[in-house]
């Protein structure tokens, strides 16, 4: 039972050991360093090596997992104790990825449950690509917008790649709710939309203010405020265009609509 | 007399049925002019063997380690047949979009399986990218018989009976793409590695049921 308190607390413990990736890293970029060792290869071709993006994956299944379950609650503020609080990328990419799918899956479903009796069912596919775009530059944006915030209250402890990491973290609450999504009733929709809101900006909020402690209350605020404004101007474009009934029609319209459009323009006709 | 042996021929190797030839006694001119003469039938069957050769591992999945090496002979006509046949299976029902329904499930298995060794890779893991690919196409075959049973009997399957048809050929081909995955991986990365994988299977999966 003591092993395992240790292991637990070596989890949260900020660690001051680099790891072995690191260390490589280390070495290499000394070696860089010195004019002499680089090849013409080495010195621009750099950036297309695996091996210079392996430092941001430098993860555990211990280390996500207990990442995702923090994300899951609001209100601790403990996110960048987790491992050290070192930034990596495979958490958020995925998460986007999984995601991606879950929309895609219940707004599907949502479709399905839709159908007439006598109707037959096309898989709406047109979404998907459309989404991935939305989600993809959000999780680009967004971070940015954080870290420029940051910034401007001099703030610099918190890199961009770890407003990346948080940010796209946060995205786990959206997961479950994305799938309960495809309730029918109305109410419930609106209920969890509002739920998902709270949560991300209250994790978000949280653990920013672990770092913003001991600045005034006004720039606290604003950042706070920051925060909260472009989480409700996301949610609410989640929700007019993925979530409401009458856009399936819509996009299935204005396709067609295109579709003999074209074909005309293409074969002469007035 | 015929052998299953690797036998060098060109600049690569292959397994499967070869024709025994004293190579100590005849040289390099003849060893090529060999495999040009051989007839057509020949030369398909070769290809033919050892797709059916690497399928018999998709079929019946491998958790030991060491059998799973014999995929490492990569290929990627295997792969390329499977995702045509997934794309045109469940394209053919569907009315207006079957083009973008082939595009989509073609580009996702490619660029999918291309992420996940990526992905691998960044993780630290000692996989050579075509295997890789090689492996993750090639574990595809379940799902693609499942969305041929279900494209082709299509009345006689309710909707609960495709959730298990599609449930039991998605675990078949995560457990098999699994033994070769995570012998590449540290013991502390694997469950992080095969996440995208199962990702991956599973969307495909969800395309059978609703096609």
């Amino acid at each position: 039972m003591l092993d395992n308190l240790n292991q637990d607390v070596s989890i949260l413990q900020p660690s001051l050991q680099m790891t072995d990736s690191q260390v490589q890293n280390r070495i290499r970029q000394m070696k860089m360093e010195d004019p002499d060792e680089q090849t013409c290869y080495q010195k621009f071709c750099n950036l297309f090596t695996i091996e210079y993006y392996r430092e941001y994956f430098d993860v555990t299944t211990e280390l996500v997992i207990a990442k995702v379950v923090n994300a899951f609650n609001p209100f601790s503020g403990t996110f960048f104790d987790i491992g050290g609080g070192i930034p990596e990328l495979y958490g958020p990419f995925w998460i986007l990825n999984t995601l991606i799918f879950t929309i895609a899956l219940s707004v599907n479903i949502i479709k399905y449950m839709q159908l007439q009796p006598g109707e037959h069912f096309e898989y709406q596919f047109e979404i998907v690509p459309f989404l991935a775009i939305f989600m993809y530059l959000k999780t680009l944006i967004v971070p940015m917008i954080y870290r420029v915030a940051l910034k401007c209250v001099s703030q610099d402890r918190l890199t961009l790649l770890h407003c990346f990491t948080i940010y796209g973290y946060s995205a786990v609450v959206m997961i479950p709710i994305s799938l309960l999504n495809s309730i029918p009733n109305p109410a419930i929709q609106w209920m969890l939309l509002v739920y998902v809101l709270f949560a991300q900006t209250s994790f978000l909020t949280s653990n920013f203010n672990q770092e913003l402690k001991y600045l005034p209350k006004e720039k606290k605020y604003m950042i706070v405020g920051l925060v909260a404004v472009v989480q409700i101007t996301i949610m609410i474009l989640y929700k007019f265009y993925f979530f409401s009934s009458f856009n399936y029609q819509q996009l299935g319209l204005v396709k067609k609509r295109m579709n003999t459009h074209i074909l005309q323009h293409i074969l002469g006709a007035n | 007399m015929t052998d299953n042996q690797q036998v060098p021929f060109g600049s690569g190797m292959f397994q499967g049925q070869a024709k025994f030839v004293d190579y100590a006694h005849m040289n390099q001119q003849e060893v090529q002019v060999n495999t040009l003469d051989e007839p057509v039938t020949d030369t398909l069957l070769r290809d033919i063997n050892m797709i059916l050769y690497k399928l018999s591992y998709v079929i019946i999945p491998r958790m030991k380690e060491t059998q799973g090496r014999k995929l490492r002979n990569w290929d990627l006509w295997g792969p390329l047949l499977l995702s045509l046949l997934l794309a045109m299976t469940l394209g053919i029902n569907s009315n207006q979009s079957s083009d973008t329904i082939f595009g989509t499930i073609f580009i996702i298995m490619w660029g999918g399986s291309a992420v996940i060794t990526v992905n691998a890779k960044l993780l630290g893991g000692q996989v050579s990218f075509f295997q890789s690919v090689c492996v993750l196409g090639y574990c595809v075959f379940p799902i693609n018989i499942a969305a041929v049973l279900i494209t082709f009997f299509q009345s006689y399957f309710g909707f609960f009976l495709r959730i298990i048809i599609v449930g039991v050929a998605f675990l078949w081909s995560t457990f098999s793409s699994l033994s070769f995955m995570s012998s590449m991986m540290n013991e502390e990365k694997k469950v992080i590695s095969v996440y995208p994988i199962f990702l991956f299977y599973m969307f495909l999966s969800w395309f059978c049921i609703f096609i």
